[in-house]
């Protein structure tokens, strides 16, 4: 697939950044246009693989934003990214949209830029284009709080009603003990852009000569098509590469046998990639469509294989819409399995930040309400006896 | 983030001061030379060290009611000269670390210390908020010339720096509140300090009046409570050092995050938005801090030498327990806040961990976060970092905003009311307690300024010994 790729907020922008890192490091070519849009101009100088004419600073004539940020109010992000619409509107004009076959608008959905600007910049993608336009949102894990959860609660319900499709990533997943703040948040965006990437860059190229077995850009586009929020899973093995001519064509010649370990293999790759930490944790079974891709060298992947793995996900998945292809990389060391469940609608995790989420409205509001009688009390005696200076 | 400091009477003017030494000393930037202080008297002008004659503006000229240390006679309003001992005021003369300046540049601030023309409220206007108000109405033309000077495009917010038992304080700064408001469209904060319960009651009069002018007139009100600061058992001029320099070092802390030359870029990056939304709800702020001293001696000779070589971010490789961050969070809101409260009563909270990067886990912020969450019953906590590198510290600054159950401010409104009610009482308490207290300050002067002189190079240390001064780290002063 080709991709315009625009990152909202610190996080959104740092995942594209990683994205970029990804398809440059594995000779992928998936991102053909890449954006970033901040209300921060220190964060913006983050990524490392945009150019300077790629960063969008929305905000910096805001009052409240003056280019340092909002401050985690998603509705001050809501308000910035509307009143600089014709700027970020402007950047699009230079995007070839002829050139690509989708839009995919990063963000995350606990911060004020990327929840609030977000959904204002994919109504404006939708209004401009035809071209699929998809989501890829960070959820705010548990322990960052109330407010967090809320902004992403609220923005999930923008974005998952103005987006193709919705594919989330759940922060709390991917918490691990002995990490830094540093580290954490890097491990992370790998771990996510090594995903995206993966699923996304199959049938990068359109006139492969491979034939038949390639993943086909609207292939994924079609699993896509169900709206709602999906879940990535992904595993991959070493698989070393015939170091003599002599032994690989001996390999061919048994094929019937190893065969059939190679095919035990590539299923057990898929187990491993469905049952491993999915990008959000959901029910398999919810799932309304699937899609397998096997990137790797295309002589390790067993049509065997894939069969059977393809049946044993639709078994899982309780669905018949389960596409299986090839994305081939000669030239590749390690054999990867990329599951795309699509339309999941059994997700204990959006559950939980909606819960939390009307918590935190409840005691915000309440706060609200007495916010200024406590204020006057407290600058006033009980009878009321002193009078201000001035 | 950028911010302007506007002090005003000898307390205000202080803090302002001794915030510009300490942006040297830490090497954070955050004034940007946008200072003023305003005073109805010149002597606290003449112990500041950083302030130009620029920054300095003298009010009351024209005022008959203002007396002037050269002008032998007593005022005429007689009553006001006479009423207020001293207070919060007297930081004058122990807060100067450096006599050598003093002498160079006052001539006469030795022989007025030691004297009893020494009590602050004797000048100026007297400790009376009302005149003080008065005379910066009149010299409103003045004000608004010397305010022209603060370039607001510079700054995010403006803060008004008073001690509010003071008259020109609480007086002169509620008028230049309302100039602050009007002329700048950014955000106006404001840092008062409240007088001890062993000062004139005159002055608690005054701090509680002031309150009620200066919090409806600023985004947010950041209180610093001498009470209970002052040291037990020693001279209230004693404290008044310590306590400046606490104020000073928390208010750094807060907004001189980020501010640091060369800090690298923080994954969890407070921006001065999250600073600004988490104090424009208006009412009373207050900041608590903590800090650990990270083991420094388990990384051996051997391992510093290779992080050396690898040109490692950080002297200290080792990462913090996660316990050990939480627990320092949890200490920075239960220890004694500038302001004690009730913490439950905080409407937003602001949360930020100073340190080398490679120390802060992932897991102790999150959790120390979620903490904070959970025992200030508010879900608006913003939090983040700030990489220090080579920094052998790791603190933890917690802002409360607008925290609306404060007995502090219960019994100050008390003593207030007592004192407006009484007030042929408080002047003869007053007055008796004049003479001895202005005894005491001279007599503790000499001793005090020297061993805070001390103690003030050692305390005020945020890891980064950018200047010899600070090289002298004694174990006593770490909280």
């Amino acid at each position: 697939m080709k991709l315009a790729t625009i990152g909202v907020g610190n996080a959104g922008s740092k995942l594209i950044d990683q994205m970029l890192e990804f398809e440059f490091e594995t000779g992928r070519n998936l991102c053909r246009h890449a954006l970033v849009i901040n209300t921060a101009r220190t964060d913006l100088a983050k990524p490392q693989h945009l150019d300077e004419d790629r960063r969008v600073l929305i905000g910096d004539t805001h009052q409240k934003a003056r280019g340092h940020g909002v401050g985690g109010d998603a509705k001050i992000g809501a308000e910035v990214a509307q009143t600089d619409i014709d700027e970020i509107r402007r950047v699009f004009d230079d995007v070839e949209i002829h050139e690509v076959d989708a839009v995919l608008v990063a963000a995350g959905l606990g911060g004020g830029t990327g929840s609030g600007a977000a959904p204002v910049v994919i109504d404006e993608l939708q209004k401009m284009y035809d071209e699929p336009v998809y989501g890829l949102g960070v959820l705010p894990g548990t322990y960052e709080g109330g407010r967090p959860a809320l902004n992403a609660a609220r923005s999930l319900q923008s974005f998952v009603t103005k987006v193709d499709n919705f594919i989330a990533f759940d922060n709390d997943a991917w918490r691990s003990r002995g990490q830094t703040i540093e580290q954490g948040y890097e491990e992370m965006n790998e771990e996510l852009a090594t995903r995206i990437v993966t699923l996304l860059a199959a049938g990068e190229v359109d006139e492969s000569e491979v034939g038949e077995n390639a993943m086909d850009s609207s292939d994924i586009m079609r699993t896509l098509d169900t709206g709602g929020v999906s879940s990535i899973g992904y595993a991959s093995t070493d698989v070393t590469p015939a170091k003599e001519g002599l032994l690989a064509n001996f390999k061919h010649d048994g094929e019937s046998q190893s065969e059939s370990t190679d095919a035990a293999k590539i299923k057990g790759l898929v187990r491993r990639a469905t049952n491993s930490r999915l990008t959000v944790p959901c029910n398999v079974s919810s799932a309304d469509r699937a899609l397998i891709v096997f990137a790797g060298p295309p002589d390790v992947i067993s049509r065997k294989g894939v069969e059977s793995a393809r049946e044993w996900l639709e078994e899982t998945a309780d669905t018949v819409d389960v596409l299986a292809g090839d994305d081939p990389r000669p030239n590749s060391s390690t054999l990867a399995a990329v599951v795309l469940l699509s339309n999941v609608t059994e997700t204990p995790r959006i559950n939980e930040i909606q819960d939390q989420a009307v918590d935190a409205q409840n005691k915000i509001q309440e706060q609200d309400a007495v916010r200024e009688q406590e204020i006057q009390s407290l600058i006033t005696d009980e009878d009321n006896d002193l009078d201000p200076i001035v | 983030m950028k911010l302007a400091l506007v002090g005003v009477g000898g307390c205000g003017t202080r803090v302002v001061d001794q915030f510009v030494r300490a942006e040297h000393r830490t090497g954070r930037s955050v004034t940007n030379g946008n200072v003023l202080a305003f005073h109805t008297e010149s002597q606290p002008f003449d112990k500041t060290q950083t302030l130009t004659s620029d920054q300095q503006v003298l009010l009351g000229d024209t005022h008959p009611a203002v007396l002037r240390r050269d002008t032998s006679p007593p005022a005429p309003h007689g009553e006001q000269t006479s009423q207020p001992p001293s207070g919060s005021e007297t930081l004058t003369y122990t807060d100067v670390p450096s006599s050598e300046s003093d002498q160079a540049t006052s001539p006469t601030g030795t022989e007025d210390s030691s004297s009893n023309k020494s009590d602050p409220d004797s000048f100026g206007v007297g400790g009376d908020p009302d005149i003080g108000a008065q005379v910066a109405k009149a010299d409103r033309p003045e004000i608004r010339r010397a305010l022209d000077r603060i370039d607001e495009t510079d700054v995010t917010a403006t803060m008004l720096v008073a001690g509010l038992g003071g008259g020109t304080g609480s007086g002169v700064g509620s008028l230049l509140l309302d100039e602050l408001s009007s002329i700048y469209e950014t955000a106006v904060y404001a840092l008062g300090v409240l007088p001890a319960g062993n000062e004139a009651p005159i002055r608690a009069l005054t701090a509680a009046r002031g309150l009620q002018t200066f919090v409806p007139r600023t985004d947010s009100m950041f209180l610093v409570d001498n009470e209970a600061w002052r040291q037990d058992n020693s001279a209230i001029a004693d404290s008044y050092s310590s306590i400046n320099k606490m104020t000073v070092e928390r208010l750094l802390s807060v907004f001189g995050t980020g501010e640091r030359a060369g800090t690298p870029l923080s994954e969890m990056r407070i921006d001065p938005a999250d600073i600004t939304r988490t104090l424009n709800l208006g009412g009373v702020s207050t900041i608590g801090h903590s800090t650990m001293t990270l083991d420094t001696q388990s990384v051996g000779l051997l391992r510093r030498v290779l992080s050396l070589l690898r040109r490692s971010s950080s002297s200290v490789s080792t990462p913090v327990d996660a316990t050990q961050i939480k627990t320092l969070i949890s200490q920075a809101v239960q220890s004694k806040m500038t302001l004690p409260c009730e913490i439950t009563s905080a409407d937003r909270v602001l949360l930020i961990l100073t340190g080398p990067p490679d120390t802060i886990s992932r897991k102790g912020f999150e959790t120390g976060r979620y903490l904070l969450e959970e025992k200030t019953e508010t879900v608006e906590v913003l939090a983040g970092d700030e990489p220090v590198q080579k920094s052998t510290e790791l603190t933890a600054t917690v802002v409360l905003s607008n925290v609306t159950s404060v007995p502090r401010i219960d019994n100050l409104q008390q003593r207030a009311v007592a004192a407006q009610s009484d007030p042929d009482a408080d002047t003869s308490v007053a007055s008796s307690a004049h003479s001895q207290q202005s005894y005491t300050l001279s007599v503790t002067d000499q001793n005090s300024t020297q061993s805070h002189r001390d103690t003030q190079r050692t305390e005020f240390d945020f890891g980064e010994a950018t200047t010899d001064l600070d090289t002298t780290d004694s174990p006593d002063n770490e909280t």
